[in-house]
């Protein structure tokens, strides 16, 4: 069986200009060779920073973006010449509090996105009713959107992407700016739509989300896919690795630097908490850092030094921060 | 049937979604009470300086007073789309894109013909013209075709809008060029000779003109010429905006021209 959603080679060139009198034209690579394919019912997730191009990917996925180069089908349907086919069978979602008609209550912009789908008049309120118990808000329909919370309208946002019960999803980080509760919640939906044979494509910043969540995860930096394999390749590239953190207060970028060139050092991050920074080295498996990272810091005043095993989110965290390199799950 | 909806209740609902000025404590103000004030203010030069008669003033002004709701409304259903961030939902949607846009002008054109009959009826009553009751009707029909003419204008300021972002700034230019040039205070034929041609390719001129002519016993047939230029210019106007919404969404896909809101 042909898969569900295929990116084959995506591009995305965006040309801006800058300046008022003497203007300049810039052209940024958003998407630069993406590709992945995913199967019916499979809940698949681009896990990256921002600005890495996700947004972008599924833009073009969802007919709102031609590509600049390279080709993406869903259900076998070319997205720029089958634009119409293939938005009737796809639903959408995007991240954050906007989108919605603020005036109007849950149930009218559920009411007008179920004409513009063209649900029958006559299933409307009983689809209608359905989406928003699934949703959790069955009691407050009849209120303004714009005295609901971010969680409220991020799963109003799932319920207008299921109007027209579509057999493919795309979620561009829908718990993003959501209470840990909220988003919590907002898991079991998508969980709840995988469970109901709906293929996903899910973005998120969140590696522990799309650890809890996807089948098969592609990280995206900087336009292009670094890694994809499921959530186990991933923890393996890092399961026998060892990680520094080191407690600063006030380093030079030369110094973040010279720590990359340690030899053994596979990544470095520099975290802000509170008033003090954290650097986190990341290192290959049989290495002992600390010695050399210290010694580096030479002059640096240093907190806290601690030495434990990597998680998942060093592994996010050494792809996104490190040059690509292909890594196939 | 679709299409059928997408026009009528779709557009209804747009209208209620993203025309801000349905709040009654906005409402009243600008649709209701100001236009009497610029009713007032130019009966009350024209006596001062005894220039027309004040019926050609309530007319003109009340009817050009629709460029308000017809002008606004339309940009703000249209462009509102970008600000409120629905406009990507909007336009990856299966739905047609002649009723999904068109849908939306025909409740602007009712609350325009609205805003405008109130404006002539409590605007006449206040300073004191008599209408006779033969002329009511075709009076309402010229008003509502102006209301309709400058939907179709409107639509072109919605397309513009929609890429350039800054709509209020259009649509408040937009009226003041109404203002001045439609003959709705100074008669066409006094305003100097380069201006006729730009009022004779604007709404409400024609449709200013019929409403005063009928309101002076003039019979429908009598300026029936007059009403349909001025249906005329309100399709084209509109036709024009169609295809410069279509253009910009076009213009999107490729440049990605409406994601920068």
């Amino acid at each position: 069986m042909p898969p569900v959603v295929e990116a084959i080679d995506l591009h995305r060139t965006y040309r801006t200009t800058t300046g008022t009198f003497r203007r300049r034209s810039l052209e940024v690579e958003a998407v630069r060779g993406v590709s992945f394919a995913i199967e019916e019912g499979e809940l698949f997730g681009l896990l990256g920073p921002n600005g890495a191009g996700k947004t972008t990917t599924i833009k073009m996925l969802i007919t709102l973006l031609i590509p600049t180069a390279g080709q993406a089908l869903v259900l076998g349907h070319d997205v720029v010449d089958d634009a119409h086919w293939v938005r009737e069978r796809i639903g959408y979602v995007f991240g954050g509090d906007r989108g919605l008609y603020e005036r109007l209550s849950a149930l009218d912009n559920l009411r007008y996105f179920a004409e513009l789908y063209g649900v029958e008049p006559r299933r409307q309120r009983a689809r209608i009713g359905e989406l928003l118990e699934l949703v959790g808000l069955e009691s407050r329909e009849k209120e303004r959107v714009e005295g609901y919370s971010r969680g409220m309208r991020q799963r109003l946002h799932i319920a207008r992407g299921l109007l027209h019960d579509p057999p493919v999803l795309f979620l561009d980080e829908p718990t993003i700016g959501v209470d840990p509760v909220g988003a919590r919640e907002l898991r079991q939906t998508i969980f709840g739509l995988k469970a109901a044979g709906k293929t996903v494509l899910l973005t998120t910043h969140y590696m522990f989300e799309a650890d809890a969540l996807c089948d098969r995860i592609a990280v995206v930096t900087r336009g292009k896919i670094v890694a994809e394999g499921t959530p186990r390749d991933l923890k393996a590239r890092v399961s026998d690795g060892v990680v520094v953190e080191i407690e600063v207060y006030g380093i030079e970028n030369g110094k973040v630097e010279s720590l990359r060139a340690i030899d053994g050092v596979t990544s470095v991050a520099v975290e802000d908490r509170d008033q003090a920074q954290v650097v986190v080295v990341q290192a290959e498996a049989g290495r002992e850092p600390t010695h050399d990272v210290l010694a580096r810091l030479d002059g640096v005043s240093l907190g806290r030094v601690t030495t434990r095993e990597p998680t998942l989110e060093d592994a996010y965290v050494a792809l996104v921060t490190e040059e690509p390199v292909a890594v196939d799950g | 049937m679709t299409s059928v909806r997408i026009f009528f209740v779709g557009g209804l609902i747009s209208f209620r979604a993203l025309f801000s000025f349905l709040r009654p404590e906005v409402y009243i103000p600008s649709m209701l009470v100001a236009p009497l004030f610029q009713i007032l203010l130019f009966v009350y030069i024209g006596r001062s300086a005894g220039l027309e008669s004040d019926e050609f003033f309530v007319i003109g002004n009340a009817v050009q007073y629709a460029a308000v709701p017809c002008l606004f409304a339309m940009t703000f259903t249209i462009g509102g789309e970008r600000f409120q961030h629905t406009l990507g939902y909007i336009l990856s949607s299966p739905a047609p894109r002649l009723p999904l846009f068109l849908g939306r002008a025909l409740p602007v054109v009712v609350n325009g013909f609205f805003v405008a009959a109130f404006s002539l009826a409590v605007g006449g009553l206040i300073v004191g013209i008599h209408v006779p009751a033969s002329s009511v009707a075709p009076l309402a029909l010229a008003t509502a075709i102006c209301a309709f003419s400058c939907t179709g204008l409107g639509l072109t300021g919605a397309g513009i809008g929609l890429l350039l972002r800054e709509q209020a700034v259009l649509a408040n230019i937009m009226f003041g060029v109404l203002l001045i040039f439609t003959g709705a205070n100074v008669p066409v034929d006094a305003l100097p000779g380069w201006m006729q041609p730009i009022s004779n390719a604007l709404p409400f001129t024609h449709g200013i003109d019929a409403a005063r002519q009928v309101a002076d016993g003039a019979s429908l047939s009598d300026v029936s010429g007059l009403l349909a230029t001025e249906v005329a210019l309100g399709l084209v106007y509109g036709a024009v905006g169609y295809v410069f919404i279509r253009n910009t969404e076009r213009l999107s896909l490729r440049y990605a021209t409406l994601d920068r809101a």
